[in-house]
C-alpha cells in the first residue's frame, strides 16, 4: 500500500506543515480581499464593520492553523494515526471521476440537463466498471427518464433544455 | 392544547402520512446502505421538498433522520459494516452475536432498544423544548450571541479524529457564511464581481456537494474492495428475560443519549459510543462485551436514537443545530421562510407538535419496517456501487439545480464535494464546516446587535450572568479535550504518588 509521507517521531508533521502553510496563504489572500471591500459611508458606521467579523474568523483559523504541524504529537501520545484517512494515496480513478464531473456540469446549460443526465448514466458506470451491457443499456433508458419526469411534471422544476431542447421546440 | 390537536392532525393527514412513510423508507435504505448517510440523504431531499408545505417537507425530514440511524444497524450486525457512523459501536456486539446464528435476535434488540431510545427522546423533546424556547425569548442579542459562540465550540468535542481540525472546518464554514451583501451596509463581501455570489452561497447545493459528492469521490477510492452480500435473515422480537436483561441499558443509554442529543453539536456517533461504555461499565456481564452481548447492542442503539430526538430540541428551540443532520434540518426550515429558534416555538407551536407527532409515527414505522422487512431490506446491499453513485450524482446535479433553478448552484455544489473529499482525507469532516455556515450569520448579526447595544462597549458582554454561563462553557468546551486527556492522569499520578509515600 502506498503511503504518505508521515511525521512519527519528528516534532514537525511535513504534511501538516504544508497544510498550514495553504491554510495560512488562504488566510492572508482573504485578509487582502478584505481590505479591498468598499468603505462604509460614515452614516453607517456603527457598530461591526463589514471587515471585521470576516478578519475576526481570518484571525482564528490562522491561530489554529499554526498549531496544524504539531498536532500528530498529541495523537502520538494517544496511540492515534493522524494519517489514517490518507494513508491512501488519491487514485487516479477518484481524479478521472471529479474530471468527468466537472466534464458533466460543464455541458449541462449547453447540451441541456436530461443529454447530461443520460451521459452521466453511461459514462460513470463504465468507468467505475460496470461492463453488464443488458442492464447499463436499461439503467441508461429508464433511469434519467425517472428523473426528468419526477422534477420536470412531479415538482415543476424547469431543467435546462439545451440545444436539443431548443432544437425540439 | 389546541395547538397539540393542530399539530396532531397535521400530521395525521393521508398525504403526510404518505411522506412520513416515505421519509422512513428512504431513511432505513439509506442507513443500510454503508456510505450512504442520513445526512447525505436529507441533503438530498431538500429539493424534493421545495414544493411541498413546510410541516410535511420537515416531518419526512425528521422521519428519515430517525429511520436512517435505525437502518445503520442492520448492517452493523449483518455484514460488521455500520451503515451509518452511529452503528459503529452497535457492530463490537452485533457482529459477533450474528455469528453465532443470532442475527435475528440481534436485529430485534436493535430494533426495539431504538425505538425506546426514540420514544424517550421524544417525551423529553416535547417537553424541554418549549421551556427551553420560552428561557431563550428572555435572550437579547449578547446572550444569543454566547450561546451561539458555545455551539460552535462544541465543535472540539463532537466525533471525529481531531477537535483542532473540527475547529478550523467550523471556522472555514462561517467564514464562507460571510460572502455576499453585508445587511446592514451593503458592502460586497468577497464576491470577487461573480453576480451568483451577491446573495451569499446558499446552504443547499453546499450540503449537497459536501455530503455527496463528496462521499461518492471517496467510494471511487474503494472501487477494488469487494462488497460483503447479506444473507436474509428472519428477525424476532427480543423474549422476555432478554428484555428483561436490557430494560436498564435501555433506560440509562436512552437518557445519556436525549442529554448529549441536546448538547449542541453533539450527535448520535458520540451517543453510542458513550452509550455503549456505559452499558458496558453498569453490565453484570462485562465478560459477554465484544462477544455478542446483547446489552452491547441495547446500549448504543437506544442512545443513537434517543440522540435525534434530543438534537431536535437545539434545533428547533434555539436555531442551534444538534447535530450534523440537524444542522441541514435547520437549514431546510430557513428555505421554507421559517427562523428556528424560540419566536418558532411561540408563534407556531402547532409546528413543534406535529414534528413530534411526525418523530413519533416514524418511530413505530420504523419499528414495524425494521421487523417485517429485514428480509427485503438486507437485499439493497445488492444494488451495485456502479449504478448506486451515478444516481447519487444525477440526483445530485439535478437537486442542487432545482433549489434555486440557476447553474451556478451547481458548480457550488460540485466544487464543494470536490473540496469536501479533499478535506475529508485530510481530517477536516463536513458536519463541522455545515456547523460553521448554518451558525455563522447568527453570530456575526448577534455580534453586532449587540455592539450596537452596548454602544460599542466590550465589556458590557460580561454584565450578563447568562453571556457569562454561556462563555464559561466556551472555555470549558474548547479545551475539553485536553481536559479529559489530562485531568485523569493528573489524579493517577497524584493516587500513585500517594501509595507510594511511607
Amino acid at each position: 500500500m502506498e503511503t504518505a509521507r508521515s511525521g512519527h517521531g519528528r516534532l514537525i508533521h511535513k504534511t501538516d506543515l504544508g497544510l498550514a502553510l495553504i491554510v495560512l496563504a488562504l488566510c492572508g489572500a482573504l485578509w487582502y480581499a478584505t481590505a479591498q471591500f468598499d468603505e462604509v459611508p460614515a452614516v453607517l458606521q456603527q457598530g461591526v464593520l463589514p471587515t471585521d467579523f470576516p478578519r475576526l474568523v481570518i484571525a482564528v483559523i490562522a491561530v489554529l492553523a499554526l498549531l496544524l504541524p504539531f498536532e500528530h504529537i498529541a495523537h502520538a501520545r494517544r496511540g492515534s494515526n493522524i494519517d489514517e484517512e490518507r494513508s491512501v494515496k488519491v487514485k487516479p480513478i477518484s481524479m478521472v471521476t471529479a474530471l468527468v464531473l466537472i466534464g458533466l456540469v460543464a455541458i449541462m446549460i449547453p447540451f441541456g440537463m436530461y443529454p447530461t443526465m443520460v451521459l452521466a448514466a453511461a459514462v460513470m458506470p463504465l468507468l467505475w466498471g460496470e461492463r453488464r451491457f443488458g442492464r447499463l443499456a436499461l439503467y441508461v433508458l429508464l433511469f434519467p427518464l425517472v428523473v426528468l419526469l419526477l422534477f420536470e411534471q412531479g415538482l415543476k422544476v424547469n431543467l435546462p433544455p439545451g440545444v436539443f431542447g431548443d432544437l425540439l421546440g | 392544547m389546541e395547538a397539540v390537536f393542530s399539530g396532531i392532525a397535521l400530521i395525521l393527514e393521508p398525504f403526510n402520512l404518505a411522506l412520513i412513510f416515505v421519509g422512513v423508507l428512504i431513511g432505513v435504505l439509506v442507513g443500510v446502505l454503508p456510505g450512504l448517510s442520513s445526512a447525505m440523504a436529507v441533503a438530498l431531499l431538500l429539493p424534493f421538498t421545495i414544493g411541498l408545505e413546510p410541516v410535511p417537507a420537515i416531518a419526512m425530514m425528521a422521519a428519515l433522520y430517525c429511520a436512517g440511524t435505525f437502518g445503520g444497524s442492520i448492517t452493523a450486525i449483518l455484514i460488521n459494516t455500520p451503515g451509518a457512523p452511529p452503528a459503529i459501536a452497535t457492530a463490537l456486539d452485533g457482529y459477533p452475536l450474528a455469528q453465532r446464528g443470532e442475527a435475528g435476535r440481534a436485529l430485534g434488540i436493535a430494533a426495539v432498544a431504538s425505538v425506546m431510545g426514540g420514544l424517550f427522546s421524544l417525551v423529553v423533546f416535547i417537553l424541554a423544548a418549549p421551556a427551553l424556547a420560552a428561557i431563550a425569548l428572555q435572550f437579547r442579542p449578547q446572550e444569543y450571541f454566547a450561546l451561539t459562540l458555545f455551539g460552535l465550540s462544541m465543535l472540539a468535542t463532537i466525533s471525529g479524529k481531531s477537535s483542532l481540525r473540527n475547529l478550523i472546518a467550523g471556522a472555514l464554514g462561517v467564514l464562507v457564511s460571510t460572502i455576499g451583501v453585508h445587511m446592514s451596509t451593503g458592502v460586497e463581501r468577497f464576491t470577487f464581481g461573480l453576480s451568483g455570489l451577491y446573495e451569499g452561497i446558499s446552504f443547499v447545493p453546499v450540503l449537497i456537494g459536501l455530503f455527496a459528492i463528496g462521499e461518492l469521490l471517496n467510494q471511487s477510492q474503494t472501487l477494488d474492495k469487494t462488497v460483503e452480500r447479506i444473507k436474509s435473515v428472519a428477525v424476532r422480537l427480543p423474549s422476555r428475560e432478554d428484555f428483561r436483561r436490557v430494560r436498564g441499558t435501555i433506560l440509562r443509554s436512552s437518557g445519556i443519549g436525549t442529554f448529549i442529543g441536546i448538547l449542541p453539536a453533539e450527535g448520535s456517533t458520540v451517543a453510542a459510543i458513550i452509550g455503549y461504555n456505559e452499558a458496558k461499565r453498569w453490565s453484570r456481564n462485562k465478560e459477554e462485551f465484544g462477544k455478542g452481548s446483547i446489552e452491547g447492542i441495547a446500549g448504543p442503539e437506544a442512545a443513537n436514537n434517543a440522540a435525534t430526538g434530543g438534537a431536535m430540541v437545539p434545533t428547533l428551540a434555539l436555531g442551534i443545530p444538534g447535530s450534523g443532520t440537524t444542522a441541514i434540518i435547520l437549514a431546510a426550515l430557513i428555505m421554507h421562510g421559517f427562523r428556528p429558534g424560540p419566536y418558532l416555538v411561540r408563534e407556531t407551536p402547532e409546528f413543534i407538535y406535529a414534528i413530534f407527532t411526525a418523530m413519533l409515527v416514524a418511530n413505530f414505522l420504523f419499528l414495524g419496517i425494521g421487523l417485517a422487512g429485514a428480509k427485503i431490506f438486507s437485499r439493497i446491499t445488492l444494488i451495485p456501487r456502479t449504478f448506486l453513485w451515478p444516481s447519487v450524482f444525477v440526483f445530485s446535479m439535478v437537486g442542487a439545480y432545482a433549489y434555486a433553478q440557476t447553474p451556478f448552484d451547481v458548480w457550488v455544489m460540485l466544487i464543494s464535494g470536490i473540496v469536501g473529499f479533499v478535506m475529508l482525507r485530510h481530517g477536516f469532516g463536513p458536519a463541522p464546516f455545515v456547523m460553521g455556515l448554518i451558525l455563522g450569520r447568527l453570530v456575526e448579526e448577534t455580534w453586532s446587535q449587540s455592539m450596537v447595544i452596548m454602544d460599542g462597549n466590550w465589556w458590557g458582554f460580561l454584565e450578563s450572568p447568562i453571556v457569562l454561563l454561556f462563555l464559561g462553557l466556551t472555555v470549558i468546551s474548547l479545551f475539553w479535550p485536553l481536559i479529559t486527556e489530562h485531568v485523569p492522569k493528573l489524579f493517577r499520578s497524584r493516587r500513585g504518588a500517594e501509595a507510594g509515600s511511607p
